[in-house]
C-alpha cells in the first residue's frame, strides 16, 4: 500500500538516515538514546501527520523532532552522568537542515561503525539491519531464520562493544579503508541473505537484496568507498537481482536455469550491473566478487541456457576456488563443465574433491551428482542420490524443483 | 436518503492500567504501513467525514452548579481519548467507518456512536 507525498520505505529509511546523522553528532556510545529518539520522533509524526495534513518536508520535520528528543534524553541523562561534555556544545547549535551529502557521509560512517572488527560478524549484519536499515528486531528474525532472542543478544553484544568504543565517529579515512573488506563482507552477506534464502516469501528475500545494492551504492559513492572490489560486488548484486523476479512460476514454485523465461530478465538491471561491472575492471585487482560478478553475466548475457559460454563459466570458477576456496564453488565448477564437456567431464571433477563432511550432508551435493549420474546413464547411483537430496531438501519448493530436475530419464 | 449527523467518541484505557502492558512499539515499516491504512480509510470515507475531530488531551476541568474542578478522569476505567463527526445515512454506515477505522477497534479501545438529533 502506498502514501501520497511519502516514498515507499519512507518511515524505514528515515530511521536509517537520522540514527546515522544523530550518531554522528553525539557519538557512537549513545547510540541506543539516539535510536529510542528516533522512534519516539516517528511515533508522534504518526500522530501528527494523521491530525494534521504531511508536512511539506516530511524528512526535517521529523530530524527536528528526534534531535529535540534526543537533547531532551541525553540532558536528562547527564544530570545523573555528567558524560555531555564533549557533545553539550555541538548540541548546543541551532538546527540546521541536512544537506543530501552531510546524510551520505553520515549513513557511510553509521556502516563502517557497525562493521568494527571488534564487533562479530553475527552481530555486525544485524546492528545494520537495525540501525541502517530500519528493521525491528522481530522482522531482523524473520528475514534471518532466527528467533528474536537470538536477534537481542547479537546486537547486544554489537551494543556493549559500542559503548565501550572511543568515539570513533570521526575515524580518519585511511582508517576507514583499511576496514573496507569487512564492511564489503557483511554487505555481500545481506545481499544473499536475501538471494539465497529458503524463505517462502519472495517479497521478503527481494526486500534484503535491495537493502544491500541501497548500502553498497551509499558506498560505492564515496571517496573511500569507490574501489574495484566495492563496484564488482555492486555489480554482481545488480546482475543477480535482474533475474530475481524469473526464478519463480506463476504458482511461486521454483525454477530451473533452463526453465526460466529470459525475457522477464530485468535488462535495466543487466545494464546497471554491466555498468559496474565495466568500472570494476579498472585497476590490477581480480577479488571473488568479480568472479561472482563475471560469472552472473555471462548468464545474463547468454541468449538462452545452451548457448551460454559454459567455458568462461568454468574457469570462473576455477578464479573464485583459487581465490576463496569452498567445496561449493568446486562443485559448481563441475556443474559447468559438465554442461560444457559433458557429464562424465563433470564426474570427474566432483571425484577429485575431498569435500567435508557438511557438504556432503547437503542437498547440493547429492542434488549435483544425482544429475551428473542420471545424465551419465548411472541410473542406480543416480536414484541414490536423488533420495538423499529428497531428503534434505530444505523446503518443498526446493524439493520440487528436486524432484523434477532428478526424474529418471524418459 | 437523507443523511444524519453521527458523533463518534473514540475511549480508551488510561495509559497507567495493567492492560495496556508493556507491548513493543511498532517497527518503521509498520507505522507506514499504519499510516498507509490511515490515508486509504481517509480517502475512502472523506466524504462522509464532517469533522475530523480529533485527540483530546489528558486531564481537563468539569463544570457544575457548585463549581469548577479538575477532571476525575484518573479514576475513570475508560477515558474519552478523541471524537469525530460524520454524516451518514444510517447508524450501520456510522459503524462501517468507525469499525474500517485504524487504531480505533483495538484492545482496550472502544467507539460510541451516537446520533446528532436534529430539529
Amino acid at each position: 500500500m502506498t502514501t501520497p507525498g511519502l516514498v515507499e520505505h519512507f518511515f524505514r529509511h528515515d530511521y536509517g538516515r537520522l540514527v546515522a546523522v544523530l550518531t554522528r553528532r553525539v557519538g557512537v556510545r549513545h547510540l541506543e538514546v539516539v535510536e529510542d529518539a528516533v522512534q519516539s520522533a516517528l511515533m508522534a509524526a504518526l500522530t501528527a501527520w494523521t491530525e494534521n495534513p504531511l508536512p511539506d518536508d516530511p524528512s526535517a520535520w521529523l530530524y527536528r523532532a528526534a534531535y529535540n528528543r534526543l537533547i531532551q534524553d541525553l540532558r536528562r541523562e547527564s544530570g545523573r552522568l555528567r558524560i555531555l561534555e564533549r557533545a553539550a556544545t555541538d548540541l548546543s547549535h541551532p538546527v540546521s537542515p541536512v544537506s543530501a551529502e552531510a546524510i551520505h557521509e553520515d549513513m557511510l560512517r553509521m556502516l563502517f561503525v557497525c562493521c568494527d572488527d571488534t564487533i562479530p560478524w553475527e552481530s555486525q549484519l544485524v546492528l545494520a539491519l537495525k540501525t541502517l536499515c530500519g528493521f525491528s528486531t522481530a522482522e531482523i528474525a524473520l528475514r534471518l531464520f532466527t528467533s528474536e532472542a537470538n536477534v537481542h543478544k547479537r546486537l547486544g553484544r554489537a551494543r556493549e562493544r559500542l559503548r565501550r568504543a572511543s568515539p570513533n565517529v570521526d575515524t580518519p579515512p585511511e582508517k576507514l579503508a583499511a576496514r573496507l573488506p569487512s564492511v564489503h563482507a557483511v554487505l555481500y552477506l545481506l545481499f544473499t541473505e536475501g538471494y539465497l534464502s529458503a524463505h517462502d516469501e519472495h517479497a521478503i528475500r527481494r526486500e534484503l537484496c535491495d537493502e544491500a545494492v541501497r548500502l553498497a551504492t551509499l558506498l560505492a559513492n564515496h571517496p573511500v568507498g569507490a574501489v574495484p572490489e566495492t563496484f564488482a560486488l555492486l555489480a554482481l548484486m545488480h546482475l543477480h537481482v535482474a533475474r530475481l523476479g524469473s526464478r519463480v512460476d506463476a504458482a511461486g514454485g521454483l525454477l530451473l536455469l533452463e526453465e526460466q523465461d529470459r525475457s522477464l530478465w530485468d535488462r535495466e538491471r543487466i545494464r546497471l550491473g554491466a555498468e559496474w561491472l565495466a568500472r570494476s575492471a579498472r585497476g590490477n585487482v581480480f577479488s571473488r566478487f568479480h568472479a561472482e560478478a563475471g560469472i552472473a553475466a555471462e548468464h545474463c548475457f547468454a541468449p538462452s541456457f545452451p548457448e551460454t559460454r559454459w567455458n568462461e563459466i568454468a574457469d570462473l570458477y576455477a578464479m573464485l576456488e583459487r581465490i576463496a576456496p569452498s567445496p561449493l564453488h568446486s562443485l559448481n565448477r563441475a556443474v559447468a563443465i559438465a554442461e560444457w564437456r559433458g557429464p562424465e567431464a563433470g564426474l570427474l571433477v566432483v571425484e577429485g574433491l575431498a569435500p567435508p563432511t557438511w557438504v556432503l550432508g547437503t542437498y547440493l551435493w547429492d542434488a549435483v551428482l544425482g544429475d551428473l549420474h542420471r545424465r551419465a546413464g548411472h541410473s542406480e547411483i543416480a536414484q541414490r542420490h536423488r533420495e538423499r537430496a529428497l531428503e534434505s531438501a530444505p523446503t518443498d519448493a526446493v524439493r520440487d524443483l528436486l524432484r523434477r530436475r532428478l526424474a529418471a530419464p524418459d | 436518503m437523507p443523511t444524519r449527523k453521527y458523533l463518534l467518541i473514540q475511549r480508551s484505557a488510561p495509559a497507567s492500567s495493567p492492560t495496556s502492558g508493556k507491548e513493543e512499539p511498532p517497527s518503521p515499516a509498520e507505522m507506514q504501513e499504519m499510516y498507509a491504512v490511515f490515508n486509504a480509510w481517509k480517502e475512502k470515507f472523506k466524504d462522509s467525514i464532517v469533522d475530523m475531530g480529533g485527540r483530546l488531551k489528558p486531564g481537563g476541568k468539569v463544570a457544575t452548579a457548585s463549581g469548577v474542578t479538575d477532571g476525575p478522569f484518573i479514576e475513570a476505567k475508560e477515558i474519552i481519548g478523541g471524537y469525530m463527526v460524520v454524516a451518514v445515512e444510517s447508524y450501520d454506515l456510522a459503524l462501517q467507518i468507525a469499525r474500517e477505522g485504524p487504531g480505533i477497534v483495538r484492545p482496550g479501545s472502544s467507539i460510541e456512536i451516537r446520533e446528532i438529533a436534529s430539529a
